[in-house]
């Protein structure tokens, strides 16, 4: 009977390391610090807990993974629906750029022409 | 030390908040030591509150209000013009005034404590909100963004947020400020690129990002969009310099403001309570 050598995998719990919700890209870098220190090829992100991450945050991620994919194998656990979209559209989006900016016409206004509105 | 009297809003649509702001800061001058009177006003209007904490908090301007004022425990109750700047202050803020939200003060060095901080003020307003199940990344989305951009772009390494519901009009004010160096001193410093305000704020909505990837740029329309789309009748307005975009009711206008400036951004919009499911996935891509 062959022995089946379990690959050993750390599992880091995101909403304990970071937070629940997660905005801001620069908190990826203490995540990608703490990922470099584990002593494992294969690393769990577990995201159970977490219920948002913004758009620039699933970026960063995403870039964060594609960074470390020589030295180390990661995957991401227990997204929930909200988590799980968000890395979707991000990832989409990198592979095929959006090629229309978004329409932006706006009118120009004098400011007590505006502030008259406020009035009404 | 000039005095400057705060005046009351017309009322309390987040125009007559700005109007009160615009008035409040013309013809000071950038970074001056003035003392705010806020004995006039009757209520806490985020877009008129926050940007003044911001303001004490990067001056040494002070502010003075009649003890008889019926604001003054709320500005309490609220840390103005301080904020509060740690997890255990906010989580016993919100235990002894269960529907205030207080001014949080966001520094970047704190790192995870920071983010912890954010999301405990996200929950808080989802909660106040009424917990619509469906409803939180749209409501959590525009926070987010919006909060990244301080420490992505301003140059600073504080923000500012705060919110205020009004329960009987079943909506909530939102703002979000910082003392950074504003659209126009990102794309100069970033992209070499001299632009008055309005240019700057219209560059900003068109996506063009002063970071080099293609896909970055979309965080403040994507957010405008679904506060003034998805959240089903939002208001947006958005002032950097002597600039400002204010959306909402399907109008988009560009206004400058003469006499007034403002270092750096402050974004305040306006949510009704949430009834249902919102879809934000057709704004993600």
């Amino acid at each position: 009977m062959k022995n089946i050598k379990k690959e050993k995998k750390t599992s880091i719990n995101i909403a304990n390391l970071l937070a629940p919700i997660i905005s801001s890209r620069d908190i990826i870098d203490i995540l990608e610090k703490f990922i470099k220190r584990t002593d494992t090829q294969s690393v769990d992100l577990d995201f159970i807990n977490v219920k948002f991450i913004s758009r620039s945050v699933a970026h960063a991620l995403l870039l964060m993974k594609e960074n470390l994919r020589t030295k180390k194998a990661i995957s991401f656990v227990n997204v929930n629906k909200d988590v799980a979209e968000m890395l979707r559209a991000v990832a989409a989006n990198r592979i095929v750029p959006k090629s229309q900016k978004p329409k932006f016409n706006p009118e120009k206004i004098n400011i007590n022409s505006l502030l008259k509105e406020a009035l009404t | 030390m000039r005095k400057i009297i705060v005046p009351k809003p017309k009322n309390d649509s987040l125009l007559a908040q700005l109007g009160s702001l615009y008035k409040t800061f013309m013809s000071t001058k950038n970074k001056e030591d003035l003392e705010f009177d806020l004995s006039l006003l009757d209520w806490i209007y985020p877009l008129l509150i926050l940007p003044l904490s911001a303001y004490i908090n990067n001056t040494h301007s002070t502010y003075k209000i009649n003890s008889s004022n019926r604001i003054k425990t709320y500005l309490e109750t609220i840390n103005f013009p301080n904020g509060i700047d740690s997890i255990s202050s906010f989580q016993r803020k919100i235990q002894k005034h269960k529907s205030y939200i207080p001014i949080s003060v966001l520094r970047r060095e704190e790192g995870a404590k920071r983010e912890r901080l954010e999301s405990l003020f996200s929950e808080k307003v989802y909660e106040i909100l009424g917990n619509i199940s469906g409803a939180q990344n749209a409501v959590c989305y525009p926070i987010a963004e919006l909060v990244t951009n301080i420490f992505e772009h301003s140059k600073k390494d504080v923000g500012f947020i705060f919110g205020q519901f009004y329960p009987t009009k079943n909506y909530l004010d939102i703002c979000i400020v910082d003392y950074g160096r504003g659209f126009a001193g990102a794309y100069k410093e970033e992209k070499n690129l001299k632009l008055s305000d309005i240019e700057a704020i219209s560059e900003a909505m068109k996506g063009n990002s002063v970071k080099p990837e293609k896909e970055r740029g979309y965080g403040i329309w994507t957010s405008k969009k679904i506060i003034c789309d998805v959240l089903n009748g939002g208001e947006f307005i958005m002032i950097s310099g002597s600039a400002g975009l204010v959306s909402g009711n399907k109008k988009e206008r560009l206004v400058s403001f003469p006499n007034f400036y403002w270092q750096g951004v402050i974004v305040a919009y306006r949510i009704p309570r949430p009834t249902g499911v919102l879809d934000i996935t057709p704004f993600l891509e």
